[in-house]
């Protein structure tokens, strides 16, 4: 009996290890202002063509008001996943609900939650934007009045108004995407699903369409942000879930994640004399530091985790040694980093192997 | 089923087929030169024939053509599928707040809707060529093309969904189109078709196109076309009309619920 008690608990205790592992179910704790209500949950979500799963067992939650970013390169299994939150391809196996609806058994309720702006803009060559997004605000439900004032003021927020009457055709790939934005300003959905929403857009447009996603959330929508752009999901996301192959490989807030690298975060530290070996020894003690290495004259290199956190204690050891510090230098790791980390490869080596 | 969003939908495919006003254009003068060059040479050919069991071979391949064009202006829908798809666009039409009976329903009857309203003007002229003897025969025939060109497009969008490649679609429409037209009574009065290939003659009285074709002429009060009693012709129409566009949307919507369709 005894036995028995200890291998459920053990089993039990496993089970959680696993779970942790294997699924992105933690609440947020770096950001704030969030419900921490769960409007996205997958249970084991895989879609398989063939033999190939382009996504494997997918357990996700995403809470209600946050941005979260789907990051992974080309053929992590992105826009698979979006396709079967979105009801329009079927999971092979598992489940996901969407705003309490079943993708399987309810898609009709679950498409009414969610606005997506795909990849590729999806316009016919023979549409003018002003066509498209009217159609689009009279399907999503709107009136006239409403339609009218929201199509004109979401096209001059793309910089679309003064060609809106254009065909598709004479658009260029920058301008399609706004229009395919424009769509989910329009719509305001409870969830609104942006894919790669900044590919072919210039450095300036850039930060518009971030601040436009910004203002959705803050006006109630939940945003999902596929991009494969590191610098995107960090300046955008609550949480990052990264994918490759199909897998979830982890997901937190973008500073934990970065936080999870062992020395990741680097100081470069040039002092006016050469530091003391009862100095580097009382660095070395510091749980934060990981290694700590002179590289050059007076210049010392610590790589560490929680820079901000243990920085002030660094300082202090400097200034209780009367070490006076000639230049501060200190750098984070990137996403990329991360994903180098789980992955062993780049972002960009991993497009390329894929 | 909400009607709204069946509107939208009919609505969008109104405006999208008059955007393609190259082909518009190319199709109505398809329908000129084969009435203007070859309807009035081969009716010359076969006048001695045709006169001889009281036909007008002429008017008889007006209404013939007029009812091709309905029929392959209704089959355009399917194309429009296969288009949307190569740019993604279904995908984003899949996405939507619509169901997909409302979906499908709605494509259905705008596909008819719009090739009517192109068929439109052709008829007028049409009419003026063969006149009306009878306006509630004509009537009735108006509202069984109506039934035949929903069911046309419901039809083709039955097809499309069903195939998986735009070239496997537009070979199996062109076969489709000379099999379903040749095999008809669109272009051959009922009396030599039964004479000359009894066989083609007995498939032919299953064909949607006959009954379509048939049924606009006695509408128009030619002589000598129709085969069969005018109410069973538009019970035929109402059958093939109904078969696509309610029991077809159960099969399409299981084909497009979850991606087969991809």
């Amino acid at each position: 009996m005894q036995l028995k008690v200890s291998l459920h608990e053990a089993t039990r205790s496993l089970r959680y290890v696993y779970e942790r592992i294997t699924s992105c179910g933690s609440f947020p704790s770096g950001a704030s202002g969030l419900s921490k209500t769960p409007i996205i949950k997958t249970d084991n979500l895989t879609k398989s063509f063939g033999k190939l799963a382009a996504v494997d067992h997918l357990n996700l939650i995403i809470e209600e008001g946050e941005i979260f970013g789907l990051l992974g390169p080309n053929g992590a299994g992105k826009t698979t996943t979006i396709l079967m939150l979105t009801t329009v391809i079927r999971p092979t196996e598992g489940t996901a609900t969407v705003a309490g609806f079943d993708v399987k058994k309810s898609p009709n309720k679950t498409r009414e939650m969610i606005g997506v702006c795909f990849q590729e803009p999806k316009l016919l060559w023979v549409s003018t934007p002003w066509d498209v997004l009217n159609w689009h605000a009279k399907v999503c439900g709107l009136s006239t009045e409403e339609r009218k004032k929201r199509v004109r003021w979401a096209l001059e927020q793309v910089d679309m108004w003064d060609d809106r009457r254009k065909t598709v055709h004479a658009l260029s790939g920058g301008m399609k995407k706004r229009v395919e934005i424009a769509k989910i300003l329009i719509q305001r959905p409870k969830i609104a699903i942006v894919d790669e929403p900044t590919a072919q857009i210039d450095v300036v447009g850039k930060h518009r369409i971030w601040n436009m996603l910004r203002d959705l959330r803050k006006e109630g929508s939940t945003i999902i942000l596929a991009t494969n752009e590191l610098q995107e999901a960090d300046a955008l996301s609550d949480r990052v879930a990264i994918m490759h192959k199909g897998k979830l490989l982890v997901c937190d807030t973008p500073k934990k994640l970065k936080d999870s690298i062992p020395g990741g975060d680097i100081m470069e530290v040039q002092l006016e004399k050469e530091a003391p070996k009862k100095v580097l020894t009382e660095l070395e003690a510091l749980k934060e530091i990981v290694t700590v290495k002179e590289v050059g004259s007076n210049v010392l290199r610590l790589y560490l985790n929680q820079v901000e956190a243990i920085t002030p204690r660094i300082m202090k050891l400097f200034f209780d040694h009367s070490l006076h510090i000639v230049s501060l230098h200190m750098s984070e790791p990137s996403l990329d980093d991360v994903f180098a980390h789980f992955t062993g490869l780049t972002l960009e080596e991993a497009q390329k192997t894929d | 089923m909400g009607l709204k969003q069946i509107r939208f939908v009919v609505e969008r495919d109104l405006r999208m087929f008059m955007r393609y006003k190259f082909i518009l254009i190319m199709r109505g003068i398809w329908f000129v030169s084969q009435v203007a060059l070859f309807g009035l040479v081969v009716s010359k050919m076969v006048e001695v024939a045709a006169a001889a069991a009281g036909i007008n071979y002429f008017q008889y391949y007006v209404a013939g053509v007029t009812i091709i064009t309905l029929y392959s202006t209704s089959m355009f829908i399917g194309y429009d599928i296969f288009e949307e798809a190569e740019h993604g666009v279904f995908e984003y039409l899949l996405t939507l707040p619509v169901s997909r009976r409302e979906l499908v329903l709605g494509r259905s009857i705008g596909g008819g809707l719009r090739s009517f309203i192109y068929v439109g003007p052709l008829l007028v002229v049409v009419l003026s060529l063969l006149g009306v003897s009878n306006p509630f025969h004509f009537l009735l025939a108006l509202a069984s093309l109506f039934l035949f060109a929903f069911g046309v497009s419901g039809m083709s969008i039955t097809i499309a969904v069903a195939m998986k490649s735009g070239d496997k679609y537009d070979i199996l429409i062109g076969v489709l189109d000379a099999l379903i037209v040749r095999l008809s009574t669109t272009m051959y009065p009922p009396v030599y078709l039964q004479q000359a290939m009894p066989t083609y003659a007995t498939i032919a009285q299953f064909n949607p196109l006959t009954y379509a074709s048939d049924l606009f002429r006695w509408g128009t009060g030619i002589e000598g076309a129709l085969h069969v009693n005018p109410f069973v012709g538009v019970l035929a129409l109402f059958i093939f009309f109904f078969s696509f566009t309610f029991v077809g949307v159960v099969f399409y919507e299981r084909r497009l619920e979850g991606g087969s369709w991809q």
